[in-house]
């Protein structure tokens, strides 16, 4: 078929000749202002020649690079050509796609645009983005690359049934492949088509549409008021220190001003620059509690305006999912793309009784998250069970603990940190006018409590066909990987876990979460428990590959 | 279980020499620099400066030769298995069907030593990339291809 070749939005024309515009605006006025303070010929007025002639080439290199960016649907890739002096053209198969994300900013809301992102495992970067196409647009694309895929799939699985059909004759039938290794896509396609004799291409096609207005997209799960007020409340992200950073580099005079002022009545200094050792510290103290406070408001403030009106739901094997205030964000997690499923909750949440649920893929999203999204940000602790029970087939894990070894190791892991507290008091106490440094020493009394609570969290099962691993007390992850998941599995014993008799096993997925949460790791196990569980990971990956090669045991989308 | 070429030794130990000439270089500017800094009495003979340098270059061969011991490697029925590390031992299993690609590499010093390493990726965490070093260049390419064709043998449908 032959593919159409689509154009972005003409909106992007102009979007991009004025970027690309001030971008050749400034840059002779940069290039003229340094090279007038190093040379004497140069002189600065020449920026009202070059500036002008640098728009102008900005602008014509933003309309040449919106006229020369394509996009098409073809039958096997979605192909993205674009570059002014290099073309670069780029087929991405649909087999490989692990989500197409749609978000919509402010204005774009306001203009009917969106950006349409599609990622897959490959590279640390976003395989294509369109910037800007028409809202309608990026729906038909993110619903007819969503078909393409699940497409893709049917053929594939309809190959293995003819394939295991055949039985015996595919052994031979490998061994004398041309090109062995490379083409098995290939020689499905083939086989597939062989497979339904009578039946045309468009005949197929034409069933696959219908196929796909019949089945709506179906809800799953949508976040109720009351739960986001909550999940804004109950969660913590580091990132919005950088928020507060943020604003006090933009105002930091009114902020000093305003620290000053509440400090005062509890004992703070009058001004900066006057102060006694005391105020400071209480000063400080003030500060401190300050910018606690702010930060955890901005952060609710995000989580409100980033997760607003949550919707997750179904289309046919993938989860679409929509969320935001502002700036609406929408994107597809094909299901049999899942690396693995996290249940997520702190403290707060657990006193409370709730959980979030997370589904972890490859792939790399717009945010830093990666390809991971929030399926279920907030609801009921036994609910998000239940999700996370039905979405891969687990059964209710019965957690084991490490030996209670393993909490002796923490108390000493925590007692040396104490210590490095106390000895950075008594530093302090020797070139600064602190007195009393040995009242540091109370972090002692924090030890035991520390160390039993990351004892207590600490939890794996080892199930018939996934793995748990529960860690962590402020932010505890449950995470559930189904063996056919595993990429690698390690046991690793430090000198010190040497001495005692333990180990950790690490077992790799390819979840891009990784990144930022660490490799899933069952901590501080007896040796013999770590080498068990070791091989039990190993055998079962070989055996869940043998049972998914016979039937295509995915994960179950309609998880709720 | 498979071991490492004895030349790998060399390297590592050239490696802790390198280490240790770049801690000597600190020690030096940190003497002759920290007194302008900061008003502390900060003077060390070069005896002991010395010492500390031979001893981190003598802990460099140890661990060096200590290594060497532990490194073992074997191709097992579903996976290539590895075992190593001094400080904290390793026991990796890269199940043949992960296998994304393997690669074989040498830098100079190796290239002077007659080794080669052979470099397994996996779909998994980037920075878990498994590399066994100090083959020799045949062995290194004969590895390659039976990873490769196991690789291929075992390979799975959808593997992310």
């Amino acid at each position: 078929m032959p593919s159409e070749m689509n154009r972005l939005h003409s909106f992007s024309a102009v979007a991009m000749a004025l970027q690309r515009g001030v971008t050749g605006l400034s840059m002779p006025f940069f290039f003229v202002m340094i090279l007038s303070s190093l040379f004497d010929f140069v002189d600065v007025g020449w920026t009202f020649v070059l500036a002008p002639i640098g728009f102008v080439a900005g602008v014509g290199y933003g309309l040449a690079y919106y006229y020369r960016f394509t996009y098409a649907i073809t039958d096997d890739t979605f192909d993205v050509t674009s570059g002014v002096f290099s073309q670069r053209s780029r087929e991405i198969p649909y087999g490989r796609i692990q989500n197409v994300d749609v978000a919509r900013g402010v204005l774009q809301r306001v203009l009917g645009l969106a950006v349409v992102s599609i990622e897959t495992a490959g590279g640390g970067e976003t395989e294509a983005t369109l910037r800007f196409v028409s809202e309608a647009e990026a729906n038909r694309l993110q619903r007819d690359i969503r078909r393409r895929t699940a497409a893709v799939k049917q053929r594939r699985r309809e190959a293995d049934s003819a394939e295991a059909g055949a039985g015996t004759a595919t052994d031979t039938g490998t061994d004398s492949d041309p090109s062995p290794g490379s083409s098995p896509a290939r020689a499905d396609d083939t086989t597939a088509a062989a497979s339904e004799p009578g039946q045309t291409p468009s005949a197929d096609r034409t069933r696959e549409e219908t196929q796909y207005a019949d089945s709506r997209r179906k809800q799953l799960f949508a976040l109720e008021p009351r739960e986001l007020l909550l999940y804004s409340l109950s969660s913590f992200r580091p990132a919005a220190g950088a928020g507060l950073l943020f604003l006090f580099a933009v105002a930091s005079d009114p902020i000093l001003d305003y620290l000053i002022a509440v400090a005062q009545p509890f004992g703070g200094p009058a001004a900066l620059e006057s102060g006694s050792v005391g105020s400071y510290g209480i000063l400080t103290l003030v500060s401190m509690i300050n910018a606690i406070a702010v930060t955890y408001v901005l952060n609710a403030g995000y989580t409100f305006i980033a997760y607003y009106d949550f919707q997750l739901g179904r289309a046919d094997e993938d989860f679409v999912y929509e969320r935001g205030l502002f700036q609406r964000y929408s994107g597809s997690v094909p299901a049999d793309k899942i690396q693995a499923v996290t249940i997520t909750d702190n403290p707060l949440q657990r006193l409370l009784g709730y959980a979030g649920l997370w589904v972890e893929t490859a792939g790399y999203g717009p945010e830093s998250s990666g390809g991971s999204q929030s399926a279920v940000p907030l609801a009921d602790t036994s609910r998000i069970r239940r999700f996370a029970e039905n979405l891969t087939g687990v059964e209710p894990p019965q957690f084991r603990r490490p030996p209670t070894l393993a909490r002796r190791r923490y108390l000493v892991r925590y007692a040396i940190v104490a210590a490095v507290i106390v000895a950075i008091a008594f530093g302090l106490a020797q070139v600064s006018a602190l007195e009393r440094w040995y009242v540091a020493a109370i972090v002692f009394a924090a030890v035991p409590p520390a160390a039993h609570l990351k004892y207590v969290h600490l939890g794996y099962f080892v199930g018939e066909d996934h793995l748990v691993i529960r860690t962590g007390f402020w932010k505890r992850r449950t995470t559930v990987i189904p063996y056919y998941r595993i990429q690698t599995v390690s046991t690793r014993r430090s000198i010190f876990q040497r001495r005692l008799g333990l180990a950790s096993v690490a077992v790799d997925t390819a979840s891009s979460r990784t990144f930022s949460w660490g490799t899933p790791t069952i901590y501080d196990i007896d040796l013999e428990d770590a080498r068990r569980v070791h091989d039990r990971s190993r055998e079962n990956l070989q055996v869940a590959l043998r049972d998914r090669a016979r039937d295509d045991l995915g994960l179950s989308v309609d998880f709720t | 279980m498979e071991s490492l070429h004895p030349r790998i030794r060399l390297l590592w130990i050239a490696r802790s020499a390198l280490a240790a000439v770049l801690l000597a270089v600190a020690l030096v500017a940190l003497e002759q620099w920290l007194p302008a800094l900061l008003p502390v009495d900060f003077a060390v003979p070069p005896a002991a400066m010395a010492a500390g340098v031979a001893v981190a270059f003598g802990l460099g061969i140890i661990y060096a030769v200590r290594l060497y011991q532990v490194w073992q490697f074997e191709l097992q029925d579903d996976a290539l298995y590895l075992e190593r590390g001094v400080v904290t031992f390793v026991e990796t299993a890269v199940p043949f069907v992960r296998v994304q690609h393997v690669d074989t590499q040498f830098g100079p010093v190796e290239r002077v030593l007659g080794l080669s390493s052979v470099v397994v990726y996996t779909a998994g965490s980037r920075n878990a990339d498994v590399r066994i070093p100090g083959l020799t260049p045949d062995r290194a390419r004969s590895l390659q291809n039976t990873l490769r064709e196991l690789a291929v043998e075992s390979e799975a449908e959808d593997a992310v």
